[in-house]
């Protein structure tokens, strides 16, 4: 309980969170669209985006909604079947987050997402002690895709394309480059060589969410079975 | 594209739509859930120096998963804008310059007609 939780990490997330903001304010557009299309109205819209944060999760419930047939067991079984990856996400920060107060750790797992949990894994790894860096990423993202929210619902149509400016490779850039990154050794090319795999095996047969988690789950398996307690691999 | 309403609580609806509040709340829960469970159930199980390396290998596996993904389903535009991000990577040593410029490599090859 004595690991720091200062504004000073906090804006250094901030910082590195800024062009993953930028990248999400561009698919909020998209989901404003939609939410406009199924006459959400703004305050509608915005307390979704802010309540679930998860642009696949939201899609999808917004879709449910519209069959007419939706009960409110399988609206969250569909949040929880689009969102089962964030399960595997918050036991990966378990052994760093778990150090600072229950009411920190919870509130910073609120502002959870893909690419700040990639952020704040290879922050870990480089040696990143202040707890508050996850928040501070997070903020950013959770920003632009509030305010992505409220102007594609207004504005009614998507004037940048996500395609045309490059921003649906925005996770995928940034997760090779820090995969690069802390490829520091011969040995880390296993759990690379390892996920790729499991994760396109999986991706044939269920969809990208389930292949993510697979890969996680075949890194962690792998490591654990050539774990050694001279250190490890 | 069928609409989400009548309006909610209008008597003409066909069908017992729950207020929009309780839906949110369900779905702040369902999501939150998601987020918090992971977090939590590590908590219970006993701690050892092979769970945490099983955990802290997690993040390389989930990113290479994410890159492979990306590739296959991409174009060739994609792909050699992933491969320029891990050479550039290696090259500069800086990931997040890596990652930009890879953004702004797709987009130029996509502009021209990649």
């Amino acid at each position: 309980m004595t690991a720091p939780f200062t504004l000073h990490g906090f804006w250094r997330g901030a910082r590195d969170g800024v062009p993953l903001g930028l990248s999400i304010l561009v698919y909020g557009l998209a989901f404003g669209l939609v939410a406009s299309q199924a006459l959400l109205s703004l305050g509608q819209a915005l307390a979704m985006s802010a309540a679930v944060y998860s642009g696949s999760a939201q899609l999808a419930a917004l879709n449910l909604m519209q069959t007419g047939q939706m009960t409110l067991t399988t609206l969250a079984a569909t949040i929880m079947v689009i969102n089962a990856r964030y399960i595997l996400f918050g036991a990966a920060l378990r052994p760093w987050l778990g150090q600072t107060t229950p009411l920190k750790a919870y509130g910073s797992l609120l502002l959870l997402g893909d690419a700040n949990w990639i952020f704040t894994m290879k922050a870990i790894q480089s040696g990143e002690q202040d707890r508050a860096y996850l928040a501070g990423s997070g903020v950013p993202m959770f920003a632009g895709w509030l305010v992505g929210t409220a102007v594609g619902l207004t504005s009614g149509s998507m004037l940048p394309s996500p395609h045309t400016l490059g921003v649906d490779l925005m996770l995928p850039a940034f997760a090779a480059a820090m995969m690069a990154a802390m490829m520091k050794t011969r040995a880390s090319l296993l759990p690379v060589i390892a996920g790729a795999g499991v994760a396109l095996a999986v991706g044939q047969v269920a969809g990208a969410g389930w292949a993510i988690i697979a890969a996680g789950l075949a890194g962690a398996v792998l490591a654990a079975a050539l774990w050694r307690p001279s250190g490890g691999v | 594209m069928p609409s989400l309403l009548p309006p909610y609580g209008d008597p003409q609806a066909g069908f017992d739509m729950p207020s929009f509040t309780t839906m949110l709340l369900i779905m702040a829960a369902a999501a939150f859930a998601c987020r918090a469970a992971g977090y939590l159930v590590v908590s219970f199980l006993p701690q050892s120096a092979r769970l945490e390396s099983a955990l802290r290998a997690t993040p390389l596996s989930v990113m290479a998963g994410i890159t492979a993904l990306a590739v296959v389903n991409g174009t060739l535009a994609d792909a050699m804008a992933l491969g320029s991000v891990v050479a550039l990577t290696f090259l500069i040593g800086n990931d997040l310059i890596a990652a930009l410029a890879g953004v702004a490599i797709v987009a130029l090859l996509r502009s021209l007609g990649l």
